[in-house]
C-alpha cells in the first residue's frame, strides 16, 4: 500500500471519535519520543565543561522553543496520558467498552480543564 | 506438529503480552514522574533557571538521580516498545522491517548506557 493510499484511506475511514484518538495517541506518542531522544542526548552534555549544556540550555530558550515545549510537548505528553487512562479503563473494565465515545469526550473536557490553567502559568513564567 | 507450531505461538504470545503488560504498568509510572518532571521543570523551577549549574545542584541529591534514571529508563523503554510496535504496523518487509527493528534496539541501548552514566558517573567539579 503506497503511502497516500494510507493517507487516503485514514482521512477517509470513518472510524469517528475512537479513530481518532488512536491517532493522536500515535502522533502525540512518536513525537515525544523523538523529543526524548533529544533530550537524553541533550542531558548527556552534562559530562562536559559547563558551556556546551549552556549553549544548549540558550537554544532551549528561545521563544519558538519555549512555545513548542508547551503546545507541542506538554499539549502531547498530557493528551497520551489521559488518552493511556481511557485505554487501561477499558483494558481492565471491558464493561466500559461500550462508553469509550463518551468517555473521550469527556477525556477532552477534562484536558481543557488541566491543560489551559497549566499552559498559562507556564507561559505567565517563562514570558 | 500442531503441538510444535502451537507452542511456538504460545512462545512468541507470552513475549507480547509481557510488552502489553510492561506498557500500563510503565504507563501508572510515567503518568505520575513524567507529568510531574515536566510541570515541576516548567512552573516550579521555569524554564529560564535550567543551566548546568541547575542540574549540577539538583545532582548533588541522590533522591533526584535516582528519580531521574527510573524516569530515564522506564520513559525510555514505554517509547521504545510504543515505536515497535507503531514500526511493526507500517514496515511490512522482512528485511527492512528486521533493520527498523535492529536501529531501535542499538539507538535504545545508546541512549539508555549514556543516559544512565551521565545520571550515576556525574562529579560536581
Amino acid at each position: 500500500m503506497s503511502a497516500i493510499t494510507g493517507i487516503f484511506r485514514a482521512v477517509t475511514y470513518r472510524g469517528r471519535e475512537g479513530q481518532i484518538a488512536w491517532m493522536l495517541h500515535r502522533i502525540t506518542g512518536v513525537g515525544v519520543f523523538l523529543f526524548l531522544a533529544m533530550h537524553i542526548a541533550n542531558v548527556f552534555t552534562m559530562i562536559f565543561p559547563s558551556h556546551v549544556f549552556n549553549s544548549l540550555a540558550a537554544l532551549y530558550h528561545s521563544v519558538p522553543f519555549k512555545l513548542l515545549s508547551i503546545f507541542g510537548l506538554y499539549f502531547g505528553l498530557l493528551y497520551h496520558a489521559l488518552n493511556g487512562v481511557r485505554v487501561m479503563i477499558v483494558d481492565f473494565w471491558p464493561g466500559a467498552g461500550k462508553y469509550q465515545a463518551p468517555l473521550w469526550r469527556v477525556q477532552l473536557v477534562i484536558f481543557l480543564f488541566i491543560f489551559v490553567p497549566s499552559a498559562a502559568v507556564m507561559l505567565a513564567r517563562m514570558f | 506438529m500442531q503441538v510444535q507450531s502451537l507452542s511456538r505461538f504460545r512462545r512468541t504470545g507470552n513475549l507480547e503480552q509481557m510488552a502489553w503488560l510492561f506498557t500500563r504498568i510503565s504507563a501508572l509510572i510515567l503518568l505520575v514522574m513524567a507529568l510531574f518532571h515536566l510541570i515541576y521543570m516548567h512552573i516550579a523551577l521555569g524554564m529560564d533557571a535550567v543551566s548546568f549549574q541547575l542540574i549540577a545542584y539538583r545532582w548533588q541529591s541522590p533522591g533526584w538521580r535516582l528519580f531521574d534514571l527510573v524516569l530515564l529508563v522506564f520513559g525510555w523503554l514505554h517509547g521504545a516498545n510504543g515505536l515497535r510496535v507503531v514500526l511493526d504496523d507500517y514496515v511490512r518487509a522482512p528485511f527492512a522491517r528486521t533493520v527498523a527493528r535492529a536501529l531501535l534496539l542499538v539507538v535504545t541501548a545508546t541512549l539508555i548506557v549514556l543516559g544512565a552514566f551521565v545520571i550515576i558517573a556525574f562529579q560536581p567539579s
